[in-house]
């Protein structure tokens, strides 16, 4: 750990310093950062530029190729222009992205917080449920999940959610019971401090760069995860678009309308990807070791 | 690839019976079930050739008793025989039974509670066996048995008194008059009993595995997941078959069935058929024929009536006018529907075609609903009473072209002051209690009415048919008319097809003008095949292309 | 050794029962069915969907449900399949070396491939090859792989016409050639990930081993790059390359999953999308558990092996 030197080391400021210049230095990481700056950009102010709403219907101009007129990106079997679909799905898969990640760290981080730091019967029970949640290929668990309850964006954000903490505990749980030994946490033991003061004030802040690195992949999973449910018809529901539902369908039009198939598709690899890029780019600057699974 | 994980296409294939003059005559005009090359060949020429077919669902139930879909039918019509069959023409036609039994020729009584069935006596199972009348009799008490998990009971849970006669003669009497009987008998295949007999759980057995019937195909082999292969019965006591194998290919994906279709190695596309999107391409495929084939689902719009927004005329009125069915075929269903005003299919002998038509006109629908003082809001949305004039559509999640209709629909329905809010759900949620149960605000689904093909829609629009009202069907719109009521109950116990038609006309009629649901289209299917591939016939009134495959045979 | 089998063993137990009741709690708290999907077909009727429920066991408690199927399978009954009324396992039996062939076979590749690329990297560290591949490697890791079957699809069954679009053969040609060509594409997209997973291990694999003395000793006797690559790297990296396998299981699952239904591959994955479409649920169940103990297992064998083979590892 870097910290690991710094005496009460939950002080120190890990955005300047060593770790943001790593990160500053790793051109793959800022290209990643550089690209999910603009895409977010894009989809917030893009449909506001574009003359179509996602969701205005145009029968007549059906399956236009990409540079129609002004139809960029073409437009899909309703009339509707791709583009701007594009963006306002953009912001529902980027949406469910973080949100899912938000949630799976916040559950992840205090299971594996507790467990960590507690120990004992109560932290072999709660990492037993970790293993018992990784043991299922959780696409599985998500679509039996995704089939039986009505399927909505919250939903699947908790879905996913729901099984994409897992990592996040394990990491933080092992940081957790690491730290737990040294002399910081000790110190403030016999200070008197509480608990709860002791795992979120003292212990949490100095794991928090794997817990950003953790989170940075979970979004990109997260967005992956949405596309795959969406993909398989149990995802984010029309007319709302999400680049997922954008490609549920598509195959069909594979061979008259390959656009609709491709666009989407390159949408939520340079998402995926920036975000794993920034991720990778985030570990290396933390210096956390090797692959965490 | 989606639609066949969320499911079922939402319809079946049946339809009505299209009785072209009386039932009686027409059993000495066809003598042959299955029409077709029957009369070119003979049996003499050994069966050769292999024909492909393409399904979109994988057949896995093969007793054809137990519960089981339209894509089982596929297999269960070549392995099995029943009593009689109905022929592309909707015409009755016997099959194990030497005629169809009807009031003229003494098969069913005058009050139509006795009936007495003469069977064939050159029928043998597929392992030697003689079929009898005891396999009959077997057949119809299963069905029945309280342990067996039957497909359906109506009309069977009528039988009583089972006796045979003689080895080739069954008779039995009915409980109560119930002319939709006769259409029942003809999607009922007979089992061997001598098989099914010996096991203990009539529903887990190896009969179930690897069917025995008395059909122009025997049971080759199953490959789960990928296909089932039937191989030819030379013993068929019918004309055919002239294939030598019959195979059934499971391909999930609607998309790579047709690619398969084009690269030849499926040789005719099955349930669910070539989709829309593809049929110009089609067309133009060499060495294929590709035709338009009227089927027996009726897509519609079912109103829940007993929400406060539906229980007036005029709304509904209102909506049926802005329902821009042009577009929504030729556009989203690339012409392939056809308009229809009931739920009765169109090439159906009870279908009545002076039924008022409906016109898009959006003026007209604002005109009905300002009349009937809906007045619009601040937010454009009409409300009366306190009750806003909006509602949520559901359907199957994941069936594309359905949520492109909702879609357009919606923007439409917009436009005359209504909101329509799309809520679509997984199949196994939609057709469940929200669907049976009539938890739904309204519905899009692709409805088959008829029950094997008769004219009786008692399960559909009698006001005893609603679950939600405590009653038993599948009346989901909680529809409620006591001249309906009457004139259902009428039709049931009439055995004459010019009075019945009579009767179904006059409900057609209520129900057009009262309109508890909108039809959109009727189904047409487009149904692919190498034209090489003689004797094929299309069927409406059954639920599979492969109905005939003891007729088929490859030309040249 | 003895003990910590036996904890293991337990734990592997409990973790089953979790997953048993998680499964089991999901598929049935909602609202729907098996019997749902008949509920369109016009000829059932209420009484006959009451009838079949009754017939099926559905309308008891569901706890009554659950441990009437819990006590079953701890006497090795799986249950009977709703749709064919196959037992359980001979239904996933049926279906499960489709999906072994493909996941092998694409594992295959994607080791081959993945050690190749990733030993190159290491040993062209810094060079145009292993930046492409450090890319390569992350895109590779961010593509859905259903898209990339999509992408397949089109280039190679509709553009170009070389490969075939789904099934495992073509009716009536069941020779290996057939099915090898079937085979290409549907383990060509599984593997691409695994390939992206394998180089990234293989490059940190091959630099950890490349400065270590005894391969400058190796080197200073004057083996040729090559032997000493082949012989310590591959040695070294050998052991927690089966772990890795065992851990990638899961993976391999879900990616099986996907690509048997955008290659319509009749595999284990196939079949458990049907089976939840028609809430066929002795089969969904049995899938659960089965791929549950699959992991498990692997998991488990991925410890002990590791364990024989490298006795500093202690196991705790």
């Amino acid at each position: 750990m870097t910290s690991a030197a710094a005496p009460h080391p939950a002080r120190e400021r890990w955005w300047r310093g060593r770790t943001m210049r790593r990160f500053l230095a790793n051109r793959l990481a800022l290209f990643g950062a550089a690209a999910i700056v603009l895409l977010v950009l894009a989809c917030v102010i893009g449909p506001g530029l574009l003359p179509y709403t996602s969701l205005s219907i145009d029968l007549r101009a059906r399956f236009a190729p990409p540079f129609t007129g002004s139809h960029y990106l073409g437009t899909d079997p309703l009339g509707r222009d791709v583009a701007a679909r594009l963006f306002m799905a953009g912001r529902i898969s980027l949406a469910v992205g973080f949100a899912a990640m938000l949630l799976s760290t916040i559950i992840g981080t205090l299971i594996g917080v507790i467990a960590g730091y507690r120990g004992g019967w109560i932290g072999a029970v709660l990492m037993r449920m970790v293993d018992g949640f990784l043991s299922f290929p959780s696409i599985f668990l998500v679509l039996a999940l995704a089939a039986a309850l009505k399927p909505s964006a919250m939903m699947i954000t908790v879905v996913i959610a729901a099984t994409s903490w897992m990592e996040v505990a394990r990491i933080v749980e092992t940081e957790v019971r690491s730290l737990r030994e040294r002399e910081f946490v000790q110190a403030g033991r016999m200070l008197g401090l509480s608990g709860t003061h002791i795992m979120f004030r003292e212990i949490l802040p100095n794991a928090i760069g794997p817990i950003i690195v953790a989170a940075t992949l979970t979004v990109a999973r997260a967005i992956l995860m949405e596309a795959y449910i969406s993909f398989l018809g149990y995802g984010i529901q029309p007319p709302l678009p999400s680049w997922g539902n954008m490609l549920d369908g598509a195959q069909r039009y594979l061979g008259s309308a390959p656009w609709l198939a491709i666009i989407p598709g390159a949408a939520i690899t340079i998402a995926v990807a920036s975000f794993n890029f920034i991720g990778d780019g985030l570990r290396d600057a933390f210096d956390v070791r090797g692959d965490h699974k | 690839m989606t639609d066949t994980i969320n499911a079922r296409p939402g319809y079946s294939r049946r339809d009505a019976l299209r009785l072209t003059g009386a039932g009686g005559l027409a059993t000495f005009v066809a003598p042959h079930v299955l029409g077709g090359a029957a009369f070119a060949q003979g049996n003499a020429k050994a069966p050769k050739g292999r024909v492909v077919v393409g399904v979109s669902q994988e057949p896995t139930t093969f007793n054809p008793l137990m519960v089981h879909g339209e894509t089982d039918d596929a297999v269960i019509f070549s392995v099995f025989d029943a009593l009689i069959r109905i022929d592309a023409q909707g015409v009755m036609q016997p099959n194990l039974a030497v005629e169809v039994p009807s009031q003229a020729n003494g098969g069913i009584s005058k009050d139509g509670l006795v009936w007495r069935v003469r069977l064939r006596d050159d029928v043998k199972w597929h392992d030697g066996t003689p079929f009898t009348a005891e396999d009959v009799k077997y057949t119809l008490e299963l069905i029945v048995s309280p342990k067996f998990r039957a497909w359906r009971t109506g009309g069977h849970s009528l039988v009583r008194d089972l006796k045979v006669v003689s080895p080739t003669e069954i008779t039995w009497r009915m409980e109560s008059a119930f002319a939709p009987y006769l259409a029942f008998l003809a999607e009922t295949f007979i089992v061997p009993r001598h098989i099914l007999e010996k096991e203990a759980d009539p529903n887990i057995t190896a009969f179930g595995q690897a069917p025995i019937g008395t059909g122009a195909f025997k049971w080759g082999q199953r490959v789960p997941g990928d296909r089932i292969e039937l191989v030819a019965n030379p013993n068929y006591f019918g004309q055919g078959p002239f294939i030598s194998q019959l195979v059934f290919k499971y391909v999930p994906d609607m998309t790579v069935l047709y690619t398969q279709f084009q690269s030849g190695d499926v040789d005719l596309v099955d349930q669910a058929y070539i989709t829309a999107d593809h049929y110009e391409e089609a067309k133009k495929l060499p060495g294929r024929t590709v035709d338009l084939e009227a089927a027996s689902g009726i897509e519609g719009i079912f109103f829940n009536l007993e929400r406060p927004q539906f229980k007036e005329l005029a709304v509904r009125k209102a909506l049926y006018a802005a329902l821009d069915r042009k577009s929504i075929i030729d556009s989203i269903y690339y012409g392939v529907g056809t308009v229809t005003e009931t739920f009765m299919p169109p090439q159906s002998y009870y279908h009545d075609r002076t039924l008022p038509v409906q016109d898009f006109n959006l003026n007209a629908a604002r005109k009905i609903l300002d009349d009937a003082g809906w007045v619009p809001g601040a937010d454009g949305i009409r409300a009366k009473g306190g009750v806003r004039l909006s509602f949520a559509n559901s359907t199957t999640s994941g069936n594309h072209l359905r949520e492109q209709m909702q879609q357009y629909m919606q923007q439409i329905f917009r436009e005359i002051g209504v909101e329509m809010t799309i809520s679509n759900l997984p199949p196994a949620v939609m057709w469940g209690d929200f669907w049976q149960k009539s938890q739904f605000d309204s519905g899009l689904s692709g409805v088959t009415f008829l029950i094997a093909s008769d004219p009786d829609v008692t399960n559909r629009f009698a006001s005893t048919s609603s679950l939600a009202k405590g009653g038993q069907g599948s009346n989901v719109m909680q529809y409620s008319n006591p001249k309906v009521d009457e004139l259902l109950k009428q039709g049931r116990s009439t055995f004459d097809q010019e009075e019945r038609r009579k009767i179904y006309a006059q409900v057609q009629r209520i129900i057009r003008e009262e309109l508890p649901f909108l039809p959109v289209f009727a189904y047409t299917v487009i149904l692919g095949r190498k034209s090489k591939l003689d004797g094929f016939k299309f069927n409406p009134n059954v639920r599979t292309a492969s109905w005939n495959a003891a007729a088929w045979s490859w030309k040249g | 050794m003895r003990g910590f089998l036996v904890k293991r063993l337990l734990q592997s137990l409990i973790l089953l029962l979790i997953v048993s009741v998680i499964g089991f709690a999901v598929l049935n708290l909602f609202p729907g069915g098996p019997l749902a999907q008949y509920a369109l077909d016009s000829s059932m009727t209420q009484d006959d969907l009451m009838r079949l429920k009754e017939q099926l066991g559905l309308n008891r408690p569901l706890y009554v449900q659950y441990l009437d199927w819990a006590f079953r399978l701890v006497q090795g009954d799986w249950g009977h399949s709703f749709r064919d009324r196959a037992p359980v396992l001979s239904v996933i039996g049926r279906h499960l070396w489709a999906t072994f062939l493909l996941m092998g076979s694409s594992t295959i590749l994607a080791v081959g491939v993945g050690a190749w690329i990733g030993i190159r990297s290491a040993t062209h560290r810094g060079s145009l090859f292993d930046h492409a591949a450090t890319i390569g490697a992350m895109v590779a890791l961010s593509i859905p792989t259903f898209w990339f079957g999509l992408v397949g699809i089109y280039v190679f069954t509709l553009r170009l016409g070389w490969l075939p679009a789904g099934n495992m053969y073509t009716v009536g040609d069941e020779s290996i050639l057939d099915y090898l060509h079937h085979l290409i594409m549907p383990s060509a997209v599984l593997a691409l990930v695994h390939v992206a997973i394998w180089s990234r291990y293989m490059r940190s694999a091959t630099l950890d081993v490349i400065h270590q003395d005894f391969v400058n000793t190796a080197r200073a006797k004057g083996l040729s790059e090559r032997r000493i690559l082949m012989k310590h790297v591959v040695g070294n990296a050998l052991l927690p390359m089966i772990t890795l396998a065992g851990i990638q299981l899961p993976s391999v699952l879900t990616g099986a999953l996907v690509t048997e239904t955008v290659f319509t591959w009749p595999g284990m994955g196939r079949l458990f999308l049907d089976s939840l479409g028609y809430s066929d649920y002795p089969v969904v169940m049995g899938l659960l558990m089965f791929s549950a103990v699959l992991v498990i297992v692997s998991n488990l064998l991925a410890d002990i092996t590791v364990a024989l083979v490298d006795p500093r590892i202690r196991l705790a």
